[in-house]
C-alpha cells in the first residue's frame, strides 16, 4: 500500500511536472510544425539535435545539481568550460590530443579546488568567490588567447577531435535494451513510475527508428548522469551529499567529513565544466575568447526548472537534465519553427520564474498541511 | 479572583485543512493580575491555542471573548492592536539589529532614530531592571538576555495580557529567575499572564491557575495552590506518571582518584521497563540489551576496569575549557551540572572531537582518539547534540534516513534500514506515521527520539548526552531517561549534561559540577539534592578545591 501512494505522489505535478511540461512542449512544437506544413518537428533527427545541443549544459547542470544539493554555488563553470577549451585548442598541436584534454581537465580541476579551498577555509560566501573566479577565469581566457581565436590546424590532431566529439552512436538497440531492463525492475519491485520510463524509453526507441543515432556528448551526458544518479541514489556518499545541503552541523555531528564533501562539490563542478569544454573545443577545433559567455545561467536554470533547492538538501540531476532539454526545446523550436528570436530570452525568463513559483507554492502548501 | 474576565475562551476548535483537530472545545478564563499557567504533552495543542489567541490563525470554532466583546482577531496586528502581546518560544529577534531596534520593530512612523521611542524602550527596560543595554547588538547577547529583549518587545506596546511560550525552556537556572522576577512583577502591575512551560515547578510556583491541555481539550482547570506536581503531571500524560525513582545503591567515589568498591549491581535487564505496566517493546525487541555491544571489559558494575571505558587526559581549548582529566567506567552515567556557558557543551564537543581547537587525549578503553568526528564515531563516540533542530537532525529527510545518517559504507540499504527505524519507532514509542516521514513534522519529543536513536547501533561504545530532555514532555522524558539507565546498565558508559539537575540527581552514577570551563567539583548524588547542586553550579558554595 505504500506503493501506492508512492506513485501517485510520484506523478504529481511538484514531483514529475518538469517531465510533462518537457512533453507537453515538444507536443505543442510539433502540432505548430504539422499546422504549418513544416517537415515532422518530432523526428529522431530533430530530437538527437535537441539532446546534442543541450548536452553541455546538461553535464555541467548535472555537476551544478550536486554543488546546489551540498548547499554552496558554482557562478565559473561556463568560464572554466572556456579555460579548458582553450588550454585544449593551445596545447594539443604540440602535445597531441590524449594530452591536452587531460591538462584542460587538470587545470579546470584546479579552479574548482581553489574555490572549494576559499569558500571552506578562508568562509567566504561561495556566491562571492565563483563571481571572482567566473570575472577572473574569463580574463585568464583572453590573456591566454591573446583576445584571437585559437584554431587546431594539424589534421591528424583534428581528425581525432572530432572523432571525440562528433561520432555518431547508434541508440536503437541500447535503448531497447534499457527499456527491458526498466520493465524487468519495475516488475521485480513493483515500482510502477520506473514501468512508465520503461515504456517511454521504448516508445521513443520506436519512434526514432533502427537507425536512430546521436552524437557522442549525448552518450557522455546520458552516462555522467546516470552514474551521478546511481550514486546519489543508492550510495551512502549520496545520502550524505543531501545531509550535508539539508543541515551541515547535524550532518558533521553524525561523522560525516563536511569539508570533503563541499571541497568534492566544488571539484566535480569544476571538473565538469572542464570536459564539457574539452568537448567545446572539440567541436570546431577552435576557441573564441567569449565563447560559452553567460551559459552557468542556463546551467543554472536547467538546475532550477529541475526544482533544485538554492538552499541545499534536495535536488535531482534527472530532473535537471530535463530541464536543460526543455530550455534546449524551447531554443531549438524558435528556431526550426522560426517563431521569433527576439522573444526566445523572455520566454525563457518566465518559464524560469514559472516553475521556480510552482515548486515553492506547492512546497508551501505541502508543508502548511503537514504543520499542527 | 473576582472580576470580570479579561480574556474567555468558549468551546474554541481548531480543524487543520486536512481533517485533523488540534483543539476539540477549549474553554479557558484569564484575569488581570493573574498567572495562568498551561500545560500540556507535545502535540496536545498548546502552539495551536496560543497562535489562536495571537491572531496568527483564525479558530474554526467556539467563541472569544475580549474584555466582555466577541472578537474575531484575522491577523496578529488585530490581536496586538487590542493588547495581546505573544513572545514565542523561538525568539524572532534581527540578530544584526540593536536591542532598541528590535523593540521598536513594530512601531509605524518615518524615521529611524525615534526619540520617543527610544524613551519608551528605556522604560520598559527599567521596568525589567535593565538587563541589557538598548545599544548591544541582539547578536551579540547571550540567550537569557535576548530572551528579556523578547520580553521587552512585548511590552512596548503596554499590552493586557503577555504570552509567554516556554520562555525558560532555552535558560539555565540564574536566567530562569530572571524571567520568574519579571512575570511576578508584570502580575502586581495588573497585566494577565499567559505562562506556558513544561516545567512542572516553575508552573507550581509561578502561577495563580493552571489549565492542562491533552488532545485538544482542557482536561484539568484549577487553582494552582490546590494542586501538587503528582495531579499535574497524571492530567498531562492522562495516566499515572511514576516519577524516576533512584534505587539505592552504592557507586565508586572520585574518579578522578578512583577507588575500587566492587558492589554485585544489578542484574542486567527490562527493569526499568515495566514499572508502569506499558509494554512498548515489539518482539525480539528487548529494551536495553537490544543492540548495545557491551565492551569485553565491562562487567556491568562499577568496578573501576583498567583501561577505564573513556579517559581524558589534559583535554582542553582555548577559551572555553579547562585541562580536564578523568576517568567514566562501562555501565557509568556521570552527570554533568553546570549553568549555560559553564563548558559542559564544551566538554561533551571535545571529547566527540568536534571542536577542531581542543587539545589533549581521549582514550576509549584504552585506545586513543584521532582528531576529527569521523574518527570519534567510528571509534564508536556518539553525541546527541544540544539543539536538535540546527545540530541533531536533517528536516527534510525520512526517519529512517536520519536514523542512517552514521552509517558508513558503500550502498545504502533501504530495507535494513527501514526495519531499523520500524524497531526503534517501537523500542523509543516515537509518534510517527511511519519510517518514511520527514522529521521535520515530527513533535520536540519525537524528534529528539529519532536523534538519539541514530545512536542505537551495536557500534556505539560511549554516549554522550547534551541537554536530551530540553523543551519535551514529561511523558517522553521519562522514556527518554529510562532508556538511558537501561543502557548504562547494559555496560554503555554516559556523559549526561542537563539543565535539569533533578534528572540528574535522579539517574546518574555521580555528577560533576562545572564552571567557567572547569570541572570544580564532583559530587554523589545520594548525598546531595537540587539545591545544593544549582548552589555549587552557579557560584553560591565554595569550592571544594577538586577542580581537575
Amino acid at each position: 500500500m505504500m506503493q501506492t501512494t508512492d506513485w501517485r505522489a510520484g506523478l504529481g505535478l511538484r514531483k514529475a511536472g518538469i517531465y510533462y511540461a518537457l512533453l507537453i512542449l515538444l507536443a505543442l512544437l510539433a502540432g505548430i510544425a504539422h499546422s504549418r506544413g513544416l517537415p515532422a518537428y518530432l523526428s529522431a533527427q530533430n530530437l538527437g539535435n535537441i539532446a546534442y545541443q543541450a548536452s553541455l549544459v546538461g553535464i555541467m547542470g548535472v555537476a551544478m545539481t550536486v554543488m546546489l544539493i551540498t548547499g554552496a554555488f558554482d557562478l565559473s563553470v561556463a568560464s572554466v568550460a572556456a579555460l579548458a577549451a582553450a588550454v585544449l585548442v593551445g596545447l594539443a598541436p604540440s602535445i597531441g590530443f590524449p594530452l591536452a584534454a587531460l591538462a584542460a581537465i587538470v587545470t579546470a580541476i584546479s579552479v574548482g579546488l581553489f574555490n572549494g579551498a576559499v569558500v571552506q577555509f578562508v568562509g567566504i560566501n561561495a556566491f562571492i568567490v565563483t563571481l571572482g573566479t567566473l570575472t577572473a577565469v574569463r580574463g585568464l581566457v583572453l590573456v591566454l588567447t591573446d583576445g584571437r581565436s585559437l584554431m587546431v590546424e594539424q589534421p591528424e590532431v583534428l581528425q581525432q577531435m572530432l572523432a571525440f566529439e562528433s561520432t555518431r552512436v547508434p541508440l536503437f538497440w541500447p535503448l531497447l535494451a534499457l527499456a527491458v531492463a526498466l520493465f524487468a525492475w519495475a516488475a521485480f519491485r513493483h515500482r510502477i513510475l520506473i514501468g512508465l520510463a520503461g515504456l517511454v524509453v521504448a516508445g521513443l526507441a520506436l519512434l526514432a527508428g533502427r537507425d536512430f543515432a546521436v552524437a557522442a556528448p549525448v552518450v557522455y551526458l546520458a552516462l555522467f548522469t546516470a552514474l551521478v544518479w546511481a550514486v546519489l541514489r543508492f550510495t551512502v556518499v549520496g545520502r550524505r551529499i543531501y545531509a550535508v545541503g539539508g543541515n551541515a552541523e547535524a550532518a558533521r555531528l553524525s561523522g560525516v567529513n563536511v569539508h570533503a564533501y563541499k571541497l568534492g562539490a566544488f571539484i566535480l563542478s569544476s571538473a565538469a565544466a572542464g570536459f564539457a569544454g574539452v568537448l567545446f573545443g572539440c567541436r570546431l577545433g577552435a576557441i573564441n575568447p567569449t565563447a560559452l559567455q553567460g551559459a552557468e545561467l542556463t546551467v543554472i536554470a536547467s538546475a532550477i526548472l529541475g526544482g533544485t533547492s538554492l538552499f541545499g538538501g534536495a535536488g535531482s540531476v534527472l530532473k535537471t537534465v530535463a530541464g536543460a532539454l526543455l530550455l534546449f526545446t524551447l531554443t531549438n523550436g524558435f528556431n526550426v519553427l522560426d517563431l521569433g528570436a527576439s522573444y526566445q530570452g523572455l520566454i525563457e525568463g518566465v518559464v524560469v520564474i514559472a516553475a521556480a513559483a510552482i515548486y515553492t507554492v506547492g512546497g508551501d502548501r505541502r508543508r502548511k498541511e503537514a504543520a499542527r | 479572583m473576582v472580576g470580570a474576565p479579561l480574556l474567555s475562551l468558549a468551546g474554541v476548535e481548531k480543524v487543520w485543512p486536512n481533517g485533523t483537530a488540534a483543539l476539540r472545545g477549549v474553554d479557558l478564563t484569564l484575569h488581570a493580575g493573574r498567572v495562568h499557567g498551561l500545560l500540556g504533552a507535545n502535540g496536545a495543542g498548546k502552539s495551536t491555542l496560543i497562535k489562536v489567541l495571537a491572531g496568527a490563525i483564525p479558530a474554526s470554532g467556539g467563541t472569544i471573548h475580549w474584555r466582555g466583546e466577541s472578537v474575531h482577531w484575522t491577523s496578529p496586528r488585530a490581536a496586538r492592536a487590542a493588547g495581546v502581546a505573544t513572545i514565542y518560544q523561538h525568539i524572532p529577534l534581527v540578530p544584526t539589529l540593536s536591542v532598541v531596534e528590535n523593540m521598536l520593530l513594530e512601531r509605524a512612523g518615518g524615521w529611524r532614530a525615534d526619540r520617543a521611542g527610544r524613551a519608551r524602550a528605556a522604560e520598559v527596560a527599567g521596568l525589567l531592571g535593565n538587563p541589557f543595554d538598548l545599544d548591544a547588538l541582539v547578536g551579540d547577547l547571550p540567550i537569557g538576555t535576548r530572551q528579556m529583549v523578547a520580553i521587552a518587545q512585548g511590552l512596548m506596546a503596554d499590552p493586557a495580557l503577555l504570552i509567554m511560550d516556554e520562555p525558560t525552556a532555552s535558560l539555565a537556572e540564574h536566567e530562569r529567575e530572571r524571567v520568574y522576577a519579571v512575570v511576578r512583577l508584570l502580575a502586581a502591575q495588573g497585566h494577565a499572564v499567559l505562562f506556558v512551560s513544561h516545567f512542572l515547578d516553575e508552573i507550581l510556583s509561578l502561577t495563580d491557575e493552571v489549565t492542562v491541555l491533552r488532545d485538544g481539550r482542557a482536561v484539568l482547570h484549577a487553582q494552582t495552590a490546590t494542586l501538587d506536581e503528582a495531579a499535574i503531571a497524571e492530567a498531562i500524560a492522562g495516566r499515572s506518571v511514576q516519577a524516576l525513582e533512584r534505587r539505592s545503591r552504592a557507586r565508586p567515589l572520585g574518579a578522578i582518584v578512583p577507588t575500587a568498591l566492587s558492589v554485585p549491581r544489578r542484574t542486567p535487564g527490562p527493569r526499568v521497563t515495566e514499572q508502569d505496566g506499558r509494554e512498548t517493546l515489539g518482539p525480539g525487541v528487548r529494551r536495553g540489551t537490544a543492540g548495545v555491544t557491551i565492551p569485553p571489559e565491562g562487567r556491568y558494575d562499577l568496578t573501576p576496569s583498567d583501561p577505564p571505558a573513556l579517559e581524558l587526559r589534559d583535554l582542553a581549548s582555548p577559551g572555553k575549557l579547562a585541562p580536564t582529566s578523568l576517568t567514566v567506567q562501562s555501565g557509568e552515567i556521570v552527570g554533568i551540572a553546570g549553568m549555560l556557558g559553564s563548558g559542559r557543551s564544551e566538554l561533551l564537543h571535545a571529547i566527540f572531537r568536534a571542536d577542531p581547537a581542543a587539545r589533549g587525549a581521549v582514550l576509549l578503553h584504552g585506545k586513543p582518539i584521532g582528531r576529527t568526528p569521523e574518527e570519534a564515531v567510528a571509534a564508536g563516540i556518539a553525541l546527541v547534540p544540544e539543539d536538535r533542530a540546527t545540530q541533531g537532525f536533517i528536516a527534510g529527510m525520512s526517519v529512517a534516513e536520519n536514523i542512517a545518517l552514521p552509517r558508513t559504507g558503500l550502498f545504502q540499504s533501504p530495507e535494513r534500514e527501514r526495519e531499523a527505524a520500524l524497531a526503534a519507532i517501537e523500542r523509543l514509542a516515537i509518534k510517527v506515521q511511519g519510517p518514511d516521514a520527514p522529521v521535520g513534522e515530527l513533535s520536540g519529543g519525537n524528534a529528539q527520539k529519532v536523534v538519539i536513536a541514530k545512536w542505537l547501533t551495536p557500534d556505539t561504545r560511549l554516549l554522550l548526552l547534551d541537554e536530551p530532555t530540553a523543551g519535551i514532555d514529561i511523558g517522553a522524558r521519562t522514556d527518554i531517561l529510562r532508556l538511558i539507565r537501561g543502557l548504562a546498565d547494559d555496560g554503555l558508559p554516559v556523559l549526561l549534561v542537563s539543565s535539569e539537575f533533578e534528572e540528574l540527581i535522579g539517574i546518574c552514577d555521580r555528577i560533576l559540577v562545572m564552571r567557567d570551563g572547569l570541572v570544580i567539583a564532583e559530587v554523589d548524588p545520594e548525598t546531595t539534592d537540587e539545591a545544593a547542586l544549582i548552589q555549587r553550579a552557579s557560584g553560591n558554595f565554595p569550592s571544594t578545591g577538586m577542580a581537575a
